[in-house]
C-alpha cells in the first residue's frame, strides 16, 4: 500500500511539473511575449531602451530555463505567482480570498449530486429496461446536452422571476462559509451544479452497478435467500464502491467547469468569477495562476481518490501495486 | 471483430457472387445503427438542421448583420407573419438568426471535432504502438493536461492567443484531443500485441504497414464514436465561451451567444429569443450523443472511458 501511494505522488509531481512548464511557457506566446506587463507600466512611454531596462530589472532577459527553476523556487518556497496586471494584488492573495469559496460550492454540489446519483443509478440498475430507467436515461441524456448557463438561467426565471422565493444570486461581501448560515442566496447555484453533476455522473453509477450485478457472488447471495436491499447495499454497493471512487477523482476538472459558470451567471465571487474577468482583462498571471491551482486541486484529488481506492479494495492494499 | 484482409476481400470482390453473399461490412454496421429507431431519427434531424444553417441564409437572406438597416424593424417584436419567430433586441430575425448563428457553431463544431480526432489519432497511434519510453513520456503529457479543467485552460489560451474565429477553431481543437488520444493508445496497444498483428510481424511485416494495414482498421470503431462525442463536445464548449463572451465577435454570432442574449431576455417575457433556440440546440448535441451511442454498439466495442 505505502509502496502503491509513493508511486503515485510520484506521478503526480511529475503530472504537476508538466503542468508548471505550461503555466510557465504560455506568457512567452502573448502580444509583447513576456515583456508584456512593461507596455502597461510604461504606457505611452514604452519605448525599446524602457522596455529593455524593466526586462533587465525584472530579470525577464535571463535564459528560459533559469527563469523556469526561479519560477519553480518562487512558487513552491513563497507562494509567489506573479502580479495581477489589473488588480493591486499579487495573484496569490486572490487566491487566497476566492478559494474556499469555490470549494465550499463544489464541494456541497458533489455530495448532493453524488447522494442523488448513486440513488438514481442504483435503482435504474437493479429495474433495468423499465419505465423508471428510460425515463431516468431520457431526463440525464438532455440534461447533460443543455449548456450549464442556460440551465442556470433558467432556473434563475423560474425561482427568481416567475415565483420569486429565492434570490438570482448569493448574498456579497459575507464569510466563505455563509452558504451553511445564511442559505437562501445559495440554493440556486448549488442546486444548478447539483443538476449538472448528477448528469455527469449518474450514467457511470447505473453502469458501475450494473457491472457488478451480474457477478456470480451476487447470484450466489440471491441463492442464499438474501433480500433485494441486502444485494443491492450490502453486496453490490459495495463492490461497486472502487469505481465511483475512481469516477468522482476524474469527474473533479469537470466539477470545477461547471463551477466557473455557475459562478458568473450567479455572480458569486468564487475563482471562476475571477478567472473570467481576468481573462476579458488579458490579465494573464491571474488567469494561469488560477489555471495551475485548478489543476492541482485536480491531480491533489485523484491521489486522494487512488488512496481511497485502495483502502476500499484490499487487492490493490496487498498487492501493493497494479495500475 | 474482422481483420483488414476481410474488410479489404468483402469490398473488393467485385465478381458476381455465387453462393453464400458476402455482406460488406460498412452494410453490416448500417444495419445495426438502422435497427436503434432514436439513432436514425437523430442522425436524420441532424441532416436537416446542418442542411438548413448552411441554404437557409442563402436561399431566403434576412437581414443579420446591418444594425443600422434595423432602424425600421420592432425590437423584441413577438412572432408574426413577418418574422416567424419574432425579432431579438437588436431587431433581427430571430429564425433567420437561428440558421445564420448555426452556421458558426455547426462549422466551429465540426471543424474542431475533425482537429481532435486527427490529432488524437495520431498522438494515440504513435504513443500506443511504440510503446516503452516515448510511450511513458507521450502519456505523461496528456495526464498533465488532462489534470487542467479544460474550460480554464481554453479561457487560459483564448486569452493568451487571442479569439478570432480562425484561433477559436484552433484552440478548441487543439485542446480537445487529449483524452481522444488515451483512447485510440488503448487500442493500439491491444491491438498491436494481438495475433494477426504478430502474424504479419512474423511474415516480414514494417511497422508502417502494420499501423495501416492492422492497427488503424481496427480502431477505427473507436475513432469513429469519440469522433461523434467530440463534435456535441466542442459545440457545447463553444457554446459555453458564447456565454462567457469568448465566442464569436460581433455581428456575427453563434448559438451560445444567442443564448446568452436571450436567457437574459426571459424576464421581460421575450420567450421566441430563447425557448426555439434552445430545443434546436439541445436537440442537435442530443442527437449527436445518441449516433455516438448507436455507433458504438454498431461497432460493438467497450467503450472505457468518454
Amino acid at each position: 500500500m505505502l509502496a502503491y501511494i509513493i508511486r503515485r505522488i510520484i506521478q503526480s509531481i511529475i503530472v504537476v511539473l508538466i503542468v508548471l512548464f505550461i503555466t510557465f511557457s504560455l506568457p512567452y506566446f502573448q502580444p509583447h511575449g513576456i515583456v508584456a506587463p512593461a507596455y502597461v507600466v510604461y504606457g505611452t512611454k514604452a519605448t525599446p531602451a524602457n522596455i529593455a531596462l524593466w526586462a533587465h530589472q525584472n530579470g525577464m532577459d535571463q535564459p528560459f530555463l533559469v527563469r523556469f527553476w526561479q519560477y519553480i523556487t518562487q512558487l513552491l518556497l513563497h507562494f509567489n505567482l506573479g502580479h495581477s496586471y489589473k488588480q493591486n494584488m499579487s495573484v496569490w492573495t486572490i487566491i487566497k480570498l476566492y478559494v474556499p469559496r469555490t470549494i465550499w460550492l463544489a464541494l456541497t454540489s458533489l455530495i448532493l449530486a453524488t447522494a442523488i446519483g448513486l440513488v438514481v443509478g442504483i435503482v435504474q440498475a437493479s429495474r433495468r429496461n423499465t419505465v423508471f430507467d428510460y425515463t431516468a436515461t431520457g431526463t440525464v441524456f438532455i440534461l447533460y446536452s443543455v449548456p450549464t448557463f442556460l440551465l442556470s438561467l433558467l432556473l434563475i426565471d423560474l425561482f427568481a422571476f416567475h415565483w420569486p422565493h429565492l434570490p438570482a444570486s448569493p448574498p456579497t461581501g459575507v464569510a466563505p462559509w455563509a452558504m451553511f448560515t445564511d442559505p437562501k442566496g445559495f440554493v440556486l447555484p448549488v442546486a444548478a451544479l447539483t443538476l449538472l453533476s448528477v448528469a455527469g455522473l449518474s450514467r457511470f453509477f447505473r453502469g458501475a452497478v450494473l457491472e457488478v450485478l451480474v457477478q456470480d457472488y451476487i447470484r450466489t447471495a440471491r441463492a442464499k435467500g438474501c433480500g433485494n436491499w441486502r444485494v443491492l447495499f450490502r453486496h453490490a454497493f459495495r463492490n461497486a464502491l472502487g469505481p465511483i471512487i475512481t469516477l468522482l477523482g476524474l469527474y473533479i476538472p469537470g466539477l470545477l467547469g461547471g463551477a466557473l459558470i455557475i459562478e458568473s451567471v450567479f455572480n458569486y465571487e468564487g475563482l471562476g468569477l475571477q478567472t473570467l474577468n481576468a481573462a476579458l482583462n488579458l490579465d494573464i498571471p491571474t488567469v494561469l495562476g488560477i489555471t495551475l491551482l485548478a489543476s492541482l486541486l485536480t491531480v491533489a484529488g485523484n491521489l486522494l481518490a487512488d488512496v481511497m481506492l485502495g483502502l476500499v479494495n484490499p487487492r490493490i492494499r496487498i498487492e501493493g501495486g497494479g495500475r | 471483430m474482422i481483420s483488414a484482409e476481410a474488410t479489404a476481400l468483402t469490398t473488393t470482390t467485385e465478381s458476381p457472387q455465387t453462393s453464400s453473399e458476402v455482406v460488406p461490412m460498412w452494410r453490416q454496421r448500417w444495419r445495426i445503427f438502422r435497427h436503434n429507431k432514436l439513432a436514425v431519427i437523430s442522425l436524420g434531424y441532424l441532416i436537416v438542421i446542418t442542411l438548413a444553417c448552411y441554404l437557409v441564409p442563402w436561399l431566403h437572406p434576412t437581414n443579420q448583420t446591418n444594425q443600422a438597416a434595423t432602424f425600421n424593424v420592432p425590437w423584441n417584436a413577438p412572432p408574426s407573419a413577418a418574422h416567424l419567430l419574432g425579432t431579438d433586441s437588436s431587431g433581427f430575425d430571430e429564425l433567420g438568426r437561428i440558421f445564420y448563428g448555426g452556421e458558426y457553431s455547426l462549422t466551429l463544431g465540426f471543424l474542431a471535432g475533425f482537429i481532435t480526432i486527427i490529432v488524437g489519432t495520431v498522438y494515440g497511434m504513435v504513443s500506443g504502438f511504440f510503446g516503452g519510453i516515448v510511450d511513458t513520456v507521450l502519456m505523461r503529457i496528456v495526464d498533465a493536461v488532462l489534470s487542467i479543467p479544460y474550460l480554464f485552460l481554453l479561457i487560459a489560451l483564448i486569452s493568451v492567443f487571442g479569439r478570432s474565429t480562425m484561433f477559436l477553431i484552433l484552440v478548441i481543437g487543439l485542446s480537445g484531443w487529449f483524452g481522444n488520444s488515451r483512447i485510440v493508445r488503448g487500442d493500439a496497444l491491444l491491438i498491436k500485441n494481438l495475433e494477426y498483428s504478430q502474424a504479419a510481424t512474423a511474415m516480414g511485416a514494417g511497422k508502417a504497414h502494420i499501423i495501416r494495414r492492422h492497427v488503424f482498421p481496427n480502431s477505427i470503431s473507436n475513432i469513429v464514436t469519440v469522433a461523434t462525442f467530440s463534435v456535441a463536445d466542442a459545440i457545447l464548449f463553444l457554446s459555453a465561451l458564447g456565454f462567457l463572451g469568448l465566442g464569436i465577435q460581433t455581428p456575427q454570432t453563434d448559438w451560445g451567444t444567442m443564448l446568452q442574449a436571450g436567457a437574459y431576455q426571459l424576464q421581460n417575457g421575450f420567450w421566441w429569443e430563447v425557448y426555439p433556440l434552445a430545443i434546436v440546440f439541445i436537440l442537435v448535441v442530443v442527437s449527436l450523443n445518441y449516433i455516438g451511442d448507436a455507433l458504438r454498439d454498431a461497432f460493438e466495442v467497450r467503450l472505457i472511458e468518454r
